[in-house]
């Protein structure tokens, strides 16, 4: 046993010091630090398939991926051990795409102020808090959640829409809210119902994605809001579970819908229960920002990046777009189109400023909270962000007034 | 049938358990195998039936050599055996035990029917839906020897199958036995130490010791002769002791238990100092129970205990045994030893007045025990190692040297006749100096002759005998099996 | 135990995780890599540098809490599966002290330690009252309590301790610096206080299991309850001191992700540490010395392997099948070391031995005689 003990750790030895140093690329090597697995069909994906875009339009680039840093996966590990050995790696690029990462991202960045760093979705870039060497980038999937709560409005027959939401932050509360917003004004104009009579629901799981014995079971939530009476459920979360679980049912002969989120194939579960899919597409800012840094132009900043209205669904202009599934019967089709064509003509009288969106549609008084704070008097627009201000869409500090849920 | 065993070798690590076994079990027979314990009767017996393998040697059955692993494959050639707590799933009623191992195509009533068959052949009496933990354990063995038989069993080995039944239960049993023998002509193998039993029954015995076959004898023979090969020397028959009386210590006033199995109702009793009470019965007939009361394994469900005057009713266990209880169960590594730890161990186990374990004077306690107590088996040797006597050996040698009362369940379980006797001495030593002792025994013989009083139990109902030396095995086993109306007379 | 059976049990130990090694050799093989390339990987990933080998160490060091209050519970004969839970508390308990306590760091830290070790035993208590007195198995009241510990967490980050810019249920914002574990140098962040500390509990718990009178309690309760409770030994106040030390020492393990590895309280804070610790602790049979040896091969190989996932590319799950062969392999050695070593010490009467260690069955019912 000793012999073969000995025999083993010699050749171990041995090849060890006869392997080459790793080859370095002479282009951008840049680190994706994903969340979640990188084929989780959401939002990890949709990061990891932004850097494929970069690799293949940026020559000579090469993406360091890292996917399910989070401390029940990988507890061996920080965000500080996979930078350094990222940095070691050649990278001088690190995109960190949570806001899970958002408060280490600055600290590891600190220790590495040669590399900038982008933390996606998050703000430190706005408020100052981050260091010089930290980006955020965001897309504004505002507009395109606003579609999608047009197409569940436009479909529900029984008035009654269920939101599976993630954990509460300011961006689950606007998420949330833009898609009540859409449903709640193409329910009362193309479909005409009451909008007092809409129920619009939201359950809150917890986290991204299901955690099981720490978060809601995604799967039994999606099937308590159809128990309930809502036949339309959106995803909020990073998972299909929402699709998953309305597929079955239409299977056994119901009449449910879902709509899914963050992932351009998020309706390939259940394509034909599916009414459409809002998603960020990354490609473009990341691209963006990966030449910048690679010609040594690139100041770190906060960009907040809209659709490309001429084509939502445009790979390489859009920052965010919505793909109408199959499950939208023709004549609803018809209405989602006037719908965009409507946000379209907003965005184009209310034009970005100094890259920040000025206004985003449906935002608009009279709104109030859910405690009945108001945030926008007849005729006023909701501001989209400003510093120290909560009232705005950014940091929407609860639900609606008309909405259903916790805001907390 | 003939079975032949060839040069069987065992060995357990450095205890040679079976020392090169050759002998020839004609069919049609009844042969006792007797040695003292540890001779490796029971290692020979479940070599045979399939439970253990040899080392090397061989077993030919019908001049035949087979090799089988398993009992279940020995008793496809025949060979069966019935264990001394016989293995029957508790839970599962008589016809479902019955059916295990039956052929699979055997339907329930095709059961019944063979049970109902094979019993009325002997006269057992097995209702087949009764739950087999509601069974006595002569019941028990009834159903595994009808079972064994149904499995076309030729050779049906039966090890201390008269321990814990009944007089009658006994009787059957050896008619049973000898009708399969004499009728049938099937050989029966029966492990005892019990030599009236054996002189009773067996047609020839072989007898171990030490691993090795050390002789065979036709009967019939004497008792005497039998223990002279057992041991090499005679023994002298013990005599009943009688030892000075003195206060009662431990009252139990009108005490009631209700445990699981059995109900006993208001018994009231003083145990004096120097006192042996002896408690009869079929196994779970009450006297366990009354033995756990006593010490607080078991709550009362009415009545008091004391201990020179002082309440213990309430105390927990570990507050008796400060008291000046002491208490042994019968299953030494079920109950009262830890496999896993040393002799040592188990030593300083017993000292609990310091936090830190002073392990060199645990050590030398223990050898200074181990010398004392004539345990063969070393300090650092861990417990069950260790032969059964040589674990109740030092059961023993743990008990608190002089409590007011020992309460004994079965203290020579398993013992041959040296280690019982030298048990029994030793129980007898503390008497002498005041100690109470209260024990149970399957073994009437061993009541009848340590008693100062007995008390039988049966079904949690008792019958108390307030002088022991009136008391006869023969009327015991009456006794245990319910007639008391028949004593009272 | 003579020499050559020390040498026996080292092999049967270091076989094992070679084999698995080699195993995992041929699956990387088979998905077309170069296993030299992936061994190397993950062994620079753990020695390259002193930053690497810190990485290592800090991960090693709430194992061993989590081993090492494990070896108690285990010797007790008892499954505390709410190890994890009971890490989560001493980080709950020891954020509550580096949030709320304004004091220097000398005076802090212990206080913040002693404060996790009450939460750790505080919910390792909860596992134990429901054990002995409602004999709810531990098993399925550490899975309880887990999920418990988890949903308290999750509140107190997203609910009372969120950062003042809204709750992202992410983290508490980081605690002040005078509250955190200090680095001993930047080339080596590791914190020397907690690694003494760990030091010092092994030799502890190797004590104590070995030299008091609690340790042969514990160990007389886990092997047979019932004869234990014979002989004197109070068996339900030792299988809960068992559950309480565990706690304890879980706890600073739990205190030193949210102090050290983080620098606040976040989802998950033991991270499944816990669990970790009872496979290794299964590994070693309970032994409080080799338990530390093996959490550090697998802290190497989990650690080790973030390099190997940034470097090759590979999938995270190449890490965890290698450490489900070593875990697989090294029970199946144990096996082969039980029958070797105790085959020619095994008597007539006991034909199997015991798997170690044995579940408690009739321990709530000798403990509700006590």
């Amino acid at each position: 046993m000793r012999k073969l003990f000995l025999a083993v750790l010699i050749v171990a030895v041995g090849l060890l010091m006869a392997l080459p140093a790793v080859a370095q690329d002479d282009g951008l090597t840049f680190g994706m630090i994903l969340v979640g697995p990188q084929s989780d069909r959401g939002w990890s994906q949709a990061h990891y398939e932004g850097g494929q875009y970069v690799e293949a339009n940026l020559p000579g680039s090469q993406m360091l991926v890292f996917e399910s840093l989070n401390s029940a996966d990988a507890p061996e590990t920080t965000l500080l051990q996979v930078v350094t050995e990222m940095v070691d790696q050649g990278a001088t690029l690190i995109i960190t795409s949570s806001d899970a990462f958002e408060e280490d991202t600055d600290v590891v960045a600190e220790a590495f102020p040669d590399v900038t760093f982008i933390n996606a979705s998050g703000d430190n870039a706005f408020t100052g808090e981050a260091p010089a060497n930290v980006g955020n980038t965001m897309g504004q999937v505002e507009w395109a959640k606003l579609i999608a709560g047009c197409a569940a409005g436009l479909t529900t027959e029984t008035g009654s829409i269920g939101y599976l939401g993630p954990l509460i932050n300011g961006e689950t509360r606007r998420l949330a809210a833009s898609a009540y917003l859409g449903a709640r004004y193409c329910y009362e104009n193309y479909k005409g119902g009451d909008p007092a009579a809409l129920t619009f629901t939201v359950t809150w799981i917890g986290f991204w994605f299901n955690i099981p014995g720490v978060t809601l079971d995604p799967t039994a939530e999606v099937n308590t809001f159809f128990d309930n009476g809502a036949d339309v459920v959106m995803s909020g979360i990073d998972t299909p579970e929402v699709m998953t679980v309305a597929g079955q049912r239409a299977e056994r002969g119901e009449s449910v819908y879902g709509v899914a989120y963050d992932y351009a194939a998020g309706c390939d579960v259940a394509p034909g229960v599916c009414l459409g899919v809002p998603y960020f597409n990354w490609g473009p800012a990341y691209l963006d920002i990966a030449t910048r840094v690679n010609e040594g132009t690139y100041t770190p900043e906060w960009t907040w990046n809209g659709p490309d209205w001429s084509d939502m669904n445009n790979p390489d202009t859009s920052s965010v777009g919505f793909i109408a599934g199959d499950g939208l019967s023709e004549e609803n089709a018809a209405s989602l189109d006037e719908f965009i064509a409507m946000l379209a003509t907003f965005a184009e009288e209310h034009p970005d400023a100094d890259g920040l969106p000025t206004a985003f549609g449906l935002w608009e008084g009279p709104l109030a909270l859910q405690d009945g704070t108001v945030l926008a008097a007849e005729g006023e627009f909701v501001k989209p962000i400003e510093a120290d201000n909560p009232l705005t869409i950014w940091y929407l500090p609860q639900l609606l007034e008309g909405m259903v849920g916790a805001s907390e | 049938m003939e079975i032949e065993l060839q040069h069987i070798h065992k060995r357990f690590g450095r205890v040679h358990a079976n020392n090169d076994i050759s002998m020839k079990l004609r069919g049609g027979r009844i042969i006792g195998v007797l040695g003292e314990n540890g001779a490796g009767k029971s290692t020979l017996m479940k070599i045979l039936s399939g439970y253990q393998p040899a080392d090397s040697g061989a077993i030919l059955i019908d001049g035949r050599e087979v090799d089988y692993h398993g009992p279940q494959a020995a008793i496809a050639v025949g060979v069966g055996m019935l264990q001394q707590d016989p293995l029957d799933v508790p839970a599962f009623t008589v016809v479902e035990n019955f059916l295990y191992g039956q052929p699979p195509a055997m339907t329930r009533r095709e059961a019944r029917a063979k049970l109902a068959q094979i019993s009325r052949e002997f006269g057992f009496e097995l209702d087949p839906e009764t739950p087999s933990a509601r069974l006595s354990i002569g019941q028990r063995q009834q159903l595994e020897i009808v079972r064994l038989l149904a499995l076309g069993v030729r050779t049906l080995i039966l090890d201390e199958p008269t321990t814990g039944i009944s007089a009658q239960q006994k009787t059957i049993l050896f008619d049973a036995l000898q009708a399969l023998s004499r009728e049938q002509g099937m050989t029966v193998l029966l492990v005892s130490h019990k030599l009236e039993d054996v002189i009773a029954l067996c047609d020839e015995v072989v007898v171990l010791r030490a691993g090795r076959l050390v002789g065979d004898k036709m009967m019939p023979a004497t008792k005497a002769e039998l223990v002279q090969l057992m041991f090499g020397q005679e023994i002298a028959p013990q005599e009943r002791s009688s030892g000075h009386i003195g206060d009662a210590v431990l009252e139990l006033d009108s005490v009631t238990i209700q445990d699981r199995r059995v109900r006993v109702e208001s018994l009231s009793m003083n145990v004096r100092a120097g006192e042996v009470i002896g408690l009869a019965g079929l196994d779970g007939s009450g006297q366990e129970a009354l033995m756990r009361a006593c010490v607080g394994l078991i709550n009362v469900a009415g009545g008091r205990v004391r201990l020179n005057g002082r309440d213990l009713t309430r105390q927990s266990y570990r507050d008796r045994m400060h008291a000046g209880l002491a208490f042994s169960a019968a299953g030494r590594l079920e109950e009262g030893l830890v496999a896993g730890l040393t002799l040592t161990e188990h030593m300083a186990l017993m000292d609990n007045s310091r936090a830190m374990i002073d392990w060199p004077a645990a050590r030398q306690l223990s050898g200074k025990q181990i010398e004392r107590y004539n345990v063969r088996g070393r300090a650092e040797d861990r417990i069950e190692t260790l032969s059964g006597g040589n674990q109740q050996r030092w059961l023993m040698a743990l008990l608190p040297e002089q409590p007011r009362v020992m309460i004994l369940e079965q203290p020579t379980r398993g013992l041959d006749i040296d280690s019982a006797r030298w048990v029994w001495q030793l129980l007898l030593d503390r008497r002498a100096h005041g100690t109470a002792i209260i024990f149970n025994s399957p073994d009437l013989d061993e009541i009848v002759t340590y008693s100062d009083r007995i008390i039988v139990f049966f079904a949690g109902r008792f019958h108390v005998i307030e002088d022991a030396s009136t008391a006869t095995v023969d009327a015991l086993g009456h006794l245990i099996g319910g007639n008391f109306e028949e004593a009272a007379r | 135990m003579t020499a050559n059976r020390t040498t026996l049990r080292v092999a049967l130990l270091v076989a094992p995780i070679l084999l698995s090694l080699l195993i995992t050799a041929v699956l990387v093989l088979a998905v077309g890599k170069d296993p030299i390339e992936v061994m190397t990987a993950i062994l620079e990933g753990a020695f390259r540098n002193s930053n690497a080998i810190a990485g290592v160490v800090n991960f090693w060091i709430p194992l061993t809490f989590a081993c090492l209050g494990l070896v108690i519970t285990f010797t007790a004969g008892l499954w505390n599966i709410g190890v994890e839970g009971q890490m989560m508390m001493g980080a709950v308990f020891a954020s509550w002290a580096a949030r709320t306590i304004v004091l220097p760091t000398p005076l802090l830290i212990p206080i913040e330690i002693v404060l996790a070790m009450a939460g750790g035993a505080f919910w390792g208590v909860l596992v134990g009252v429901l054990r002995v007195r409602l004999g709810v198995n531990e098993i399925f009241g550490g899975v309880a309590l887990n999920a418990l510990a988890s949903v308290i967490v999750i509140y107190l980050i997203s609910g009372p301790w969120q950062p003042p810019e809204g709750g992202s249920a992410q983290s508490t914002p980081p605690f002040p610096a005078e509250s955190l574990l200090p680095e001993m140098s930047p080339e080596f962040p590791v914190s020397l206080l907690a690694l003494v500390l760990a030091l010092v509990i092994i030799l502890t718990v190797y004590f104590a299991l070995r030299g008091t009178r609690w340790g042969l309690n514990l160990k007389a309760t886990g092997k047979n309850p019932r004869s234990a409770l014979l002989l004197g030994v109070p068996t339900t106040q030792t299988a809960l001191s068992a559950f309480i030390v565990c706690g304890a020492i879980a706890g600073i393990g739990g205190a030193y992700r949210v102090l050290f590895t983080f620098d606040s309280l976040r989802p998950l804070p033991s991270g499944g540490i816990g669990f970790l610790g009872l496979l290794v602790v299964l590994m070693v049979a309970n032994h409080p010395l080799i338990a530390p040896i093996v959490g550090f091969v697998f802290a190497t190989i989990l650690a080790g392997s973030t390099r190997l996932r940034v470097v090759l590319q590979l999938d995270q799950s190449l890490a965890e099948v290698l450490q489900g062969f070593v875990v697989l392999l090294v029970l199946m050695a144990n096996g082969l070391r039980g029958r070797i070593l105790s085959s020619p010490r095994s008597s007539p009467e006991v034909v199997q031995e015991q798997p170690a260690p044995t579940t408690v069955t009739s321990a709530a019912e000798a403990a509700s005689h006590e």
